[in-house]
């Protein structure tokens, strides 16, 4: 029992090849037959955020005669690398769920994605508003599905207790401050949420970076090295952060919520400001009995994209290991039809990404407005999308987390990110030729 | 001579299933690790580059503070071994309600840690039970935000496996008492030994092996065993900020978050060795724990 | 016998009786109770019982469905693991064979590998073969995963079996598997019991196999949805206690009812 096994290994690779050899040939042969009975794979993510949506994917698949299609509802964490792993070993669905950018633009670098202008109709492409994190070398790889804008949400019954106009939110910095000093004395929180699970820190940087960006190749610049989060401008926004910690305006439970739980705070009437998401509103805001307001992150920053609206976009997309791309297509642009469009509305309670979707049917006063100055106007994309996964578990959701827990200031966030993202470029060396490229298509743009 | 030779061979047949398994499920892969460990791995394969996952794995700030972590988690085992020699030597005195006491002290261990980690989170939380408790007695200084703070939260988590993995101690302690000679300890008593000169002298002593085998066992548990409740407590990423990032973490990260199976499995193959280390102590404790029960019986 | 020490002496078990039930305790009592009660009081007993939560829990989350995906697991991994070192651990302990003692050395020292070694090649494998999200593929892992304890017990076990039973089932004519159907299996119900105690809690309760390679919604374990579940309801915390009990209530049921079973059972599989 006790004499040692090192000496064995090799005696033990002979036997373990041979078993392996004969196992992986059934289980080869296995998946080849079944593989046989064609039709058309779609892995996809939603229901997370989205309720209702498994809904609307069953009933899809169910209307569709052209061909069957199976679906599988992925797990949040692994949308990614399971594609790209199944994409690798030739065994990808036909669709893939794309989150935005970065998300799905590795893998178009990597070769697993089909461009999707020359296979879907281009007034379809066009009409879901992919976003122009979806282009690369002059082409498209994903059709919009629906969106999610973005914004900070305040409580109007606190801002009147507080003595705050509750139909004019705070849109400067300084404005921020005197509200939050108003809320507090009000004697309740006022401003912050849930940072435990992360996304806080990572929505806070989507509202709050791109207020110093001229544009979003700036943003890919800060990782390829060509720009440095050492730069005071490319840290204020962390420095605005430790400014709200150390005036005592975040809420107290903060480190110790998730991303959700706080949200719920402002709508249960405890916190005074927070983020929030799009599909969150319809739900919020009846709850409240439309006391939920909405507003652009107060701006501080002197870049060209301060103050407008965000909005981001989940996407679908065809993979290339798809055997028949022109089938896959075809019920991408099925999804798109008028009848689905309204049924994608009818089962989620949220809009279906097409600028052709008659939004009339949105009997909500502040959903319907919110569509209007979010959706249809100018607006832009999310930065947090250019981030690489190396610099978004390292740097994004650490930073906030411990700004917010008071242990490093603005500027050590920025030493953080910066640090970070030259570990980046060590770790992904065959990446960062293609980050340069996408930078340049983005500046561009 | 066919028969013979059929015969020869059939205990061949009987271990072939249980090689086939082991190979596929740990053979194979760990074959495989040391191989990617060594490749520029992207989706399925990727070109061979030497020892720079390593160079990198091994510079990199996170992974030590990882392997910090998991070392600091090893200061839970004396504690877990203090409060199960307490907890079991008094169950042993079989005072009133002790078998009650037993069945109780033990469920800690049949809950599962995802489900435990759960209940314990919300204790913990900010504005939780356990805080509220504290200012009840004025502790107010001892309200910390006991999982929100990167300073506390590893702690945090000690104290979830203190708590649950002691249970197993009480009861490997418990059985190894109750196979003791027991005219010893009575002759001591006549002698007139006090209760603490007879767990010092006599008891203790003899339990030696199987302590030895707790701690070697706990040993594994804090450097590769302890996903569930870091997954749970740290937000699912080792949280806040890097400060509960393990290595299991730091690999399942590695694999799943940023998509660089070679730096995974470069730090797999560092696990694997210190697993094999550790193998020897294992074993050897298990023989002597086994060899002191056997020797105390007859 | 009621000296100073004894009162001490149980005073210190009490209050440890106690803590182990602290965890247990706050999740019941707090199921019971409304959110609106929760957000006053946060430990004393539930004043008005409601059992809303658990209604709620059950109809608006799968833990139904979970379990049965995570009994599916158990089921097929412990069966599998048992018959395959059954089969090799009775010829380990009772035939001569060359290689037999490595073979145990080495399916026993695997006991001490940590199954996240083994996760990056067998992600990869697996995607290759179409194997991730089936039950099959997650039961070979498991089945894998437990196998080096079950033939380290199992081995054991038979080699304190008297010898005389085998000789003199050899001498009726009884070839060697009849001889482990009908001498060596009947007396081994205790090995079985503690293999299958120690081999079900350790699938029942696994995450890190669950979240890898369980990624469809539908094949969901337990333990996973639960990790789901709690982020989804963090701030009700009386409706997650309500899907902790849910959770926990079929092993701390058979916890209660076959105690001494699980007592023996987890001691000797403690290296798990």
């Amino acid at each position: 029992m006790t004499t040692p096994i090192d000496c064995r290994i090799s005696r033990r690779d002979l036997i373990l090849t041979s078993a392996l050899a004969g196992a992986g040939a059934a289980l080869g042969g296995a998946r080849n037959a079944w593989a046989q009975q064609k039709g058309l794979d779609i892995w996809w993510w939603g229901e997370q955020e989205l309720p209702g949506l498994q809904k609307f994917v069953d009933s899809s698949i169910a209307a569709y005669k052209d061909t069957t299609v199976k679906s599988m509802l992925q797990d949040t964490a692994v949308v990614i690398s399971q594609f790209q792993t199944a994409a690798a070993a030739g065994n990808a669905p036909d669709i893939q769920y794309l989150w935005n950018g970065i998300y799905h633009m590795e893998s178009v670098w990597l070769g697993y994605l089909k461009a999707m202008n020359g296979l879907v109709k281009d007034d379809i492409i066009k009409a879901s508003k992919p976003t122009i994190l979806s282009h690369f070398g002059g082409n498209i790889y994903r059709l919009g599905w629906y969106p999610l804008p973005m914004f900070w949400c305040y409580n109007k019954v606190l801002f009147e207790k507080a003595g705050l106009d509750p139909e004019n939110p705070p849109k400067t910095w300084d404005e921020l401050l005197t509200a939050c000093d108003k809320l507090k004395s009000s004697g309740v929180d006022a401003i912050g949420g849930g940072i435990q699970d992360g996304y806080w820190s990572e929505w806070y940087i989507s509202h709050s970076l791109v207020q110093n960006l001229d544009n979003f190749g700036e943003m890919v610049q800060l990782f390829i090295g060509d720009k440095d989060f050492r730069d005071p401008k490319y840290h204020e926004h962390w420095v605005k952060l430790e400014e709200l910690k150390t005036k005592g305006f975040l809420n107290k439970d903060m480190s110790s919520l998730e991303l959700y739980p706080g949200i719920d705070l402002v709508v249960a009437g405890k916190l005074g400001i927070g983020q929030t998401v799009g599909t969150r509103l319809p739900a919020d805001s009846k709850a409240t009995g439309g006391k939920i307001g909405y507003m652009v992150m107060p701006v501080f920053g002197k870049g060209k994209l301060a103050g407008m609206p965000l909005v981001d976009m989940q996407g679908l997309g065809i993979s290339s290991n798809a055997e028949d791309p022109a089938a896959a297509a075809a019920f991408l642009e099925f999804l798109n039809s008028p009848e689905r469009l309204k049924a994608f509305w009818d089962t989620t309670g949220w809009l279906p990404s097409n600028t052709t979707f008659d939004a009339s049917v949105i009997a909500d006063e502040s959903v319907r407005t919110m569509w209007q100055k979010w959706g249809l106007a100018p607006n832009i994309s999310n930065i947090t999308n250019l981030v690489p996964g190396q610099w978004y578990e390292r740097a994004a959701i650490p930073t906030g987390q411990k700004i917010v827990a008071g242990e490093i200031s603005g500027e050590q966030a920025g030493e953080l990110a910066s640090d970070v993202a030259k570990e980046w470029r060590e770790f992904n060396t065959d990446m960062v030729d293609n980050y340069r490229k996408w930078a340049d298509d983005l500046a561009k743009m | 001579m066919v028969m013979k030779s059929a015969l020869r061979l059939q205990p061949y047949f009987y271990v072939l299933p249980l090689i086939v398994l082991l190979a596929f499920v740990f053979g194979y892969p760990i074959v495989r690790i040391f191989e990617f460990s060594f490749k520029m791995v992207r989706g399925v394969d990727g070109p061979w580059i030497g020892l720079r996952n390593y160079e990198l794995v091994l510079s990199q700030g996170l992974f030590w503070e990882s392997v910090l972590h998991n070392l600091q988690l090893l200061l839970a085992i004396p504690a877990m071994i203090a409060i199960s020699l307490l907890v079991s030597i008094l169950l042993y005195e079989r005072l009133p309600g002790w078998k009650l006491y037993r069945i109780i002290v033990f469920i800690p261990f049949i809950l599962a840690v995802p489900i435990i980690a759960v209940v314990m989170k919300r204790m913990f939380q900010f504005s939780g039970p356990v805080n509220e408790v504290l200012r009840w007695f004025s502790l107010d200084f001892m309200a910390l935000d006991w999982i929100g703070s990167s300073n506390v939260a590893l702690w945090t988590v000690m104290i979830l496996i203190i708590w649950r993995e002691s249970a197993l101690g009480i009861i490997l302690f418990l059985a190894r008492l109750m196979s003791l000679d027991e005219s010893i300890l009575e002759a001591a008593k006549l002698d007139g030994a006090t209760w603490r000169q007879r767990v010092w002298h006599i008891i203790i002593p003899q339990m030696r092996g199987v302590i030895e085998f707790f701690a070697v066992v706990s040993v594994i548990t804090m450097l590769a065993a302890v996903f569930a409740y870091i997954f749970i407590m740290g937000g699912g990423r080792g949280g806040p900020g890097t400060a509960t990032m393990v290595i299991e973490l730091y690999i399942f990260n590695a694999l799943i978050r940023t998509s660089l199976p070679g730096i995974a499995a470069a730090a797999s193959v560092m696990l694997f060795l210190v697993s094999v280390l550790l193998i020897f102590p294992l074993f050897s404790a298990r023989r002597r724990a086994r060899a002191e029960e056997v020797g105390t019986q007859q | 016998m009621i000296s100073p020490g004894n009162i001490i002496k149980q005073a210190v078990l009490v209050f440890s009786t106690f803590l182990a039930l602290v965890p247990t305790l706050f999740m019941i009592m707090t199921a019971l109770k409304s959110n609106e009660e929760y957000a006053i009081d946060k430990l004393g007993l539930p004043q008005a019982p409601v059992l809303d939560h658990f209604r709620d829990v059950l109809i608006d989350s799968p833990f139904i469905g979970w379990m049965t995906n995570s009994l599916i697991l158990v089921l097929g991994a412990v069966i599998l693991s048992a018959v395959i070192s059954c089969i090799a651990a009775y010829a380990i302990a009772s035939m001569e064979f060359r290689g037999r003692d490595w073979l145990l050395a080495t399916s026993t020292a695997l006991m001490a590998v940590p199954p996240v070694v083994m996760i990056v090649p067998l992600f990869v494998f697996y995607t290759q073969l179409g194997l991730i999200s089936t039950y099959a593929g997650a039961i070979i892992i498991y089945a894998g995963l437990i196998t080096p304890f079950s033939v380290y017990l199992l081995t054991t076990f038979f080699r304190t079996i008297p010898k005389e039973l085998f000789e003199a089932a050899r001498m009726d004519g009884a070839n060697s598997l009849q001889i482990l159907w009908t001498v060596v299996l009947p007396v081994s119900l205790p090995a079985f019991v503690t293999l299958i105690i120690v081999n079900s809690l350790y699938v029942w309760n696994d995450l890190l196999i669950a979240i890898i390679f369980l990624q469809d919604d539908a094949k969901r374990t337990l333990m996973a949805g639960i990790s789901i579940f709690q982020g989804r309801y963090n701030n009700q915390v009386p409706l997650t206690m309500a899907g902790m009990v849910i959770a926990s209530a079929p092993m701390f049921i058979l916890y209660i009812l076959f105690q001494k079973h699980f007592i023996r059972g987890l001691m000797s599989g403690a290296v798990k």
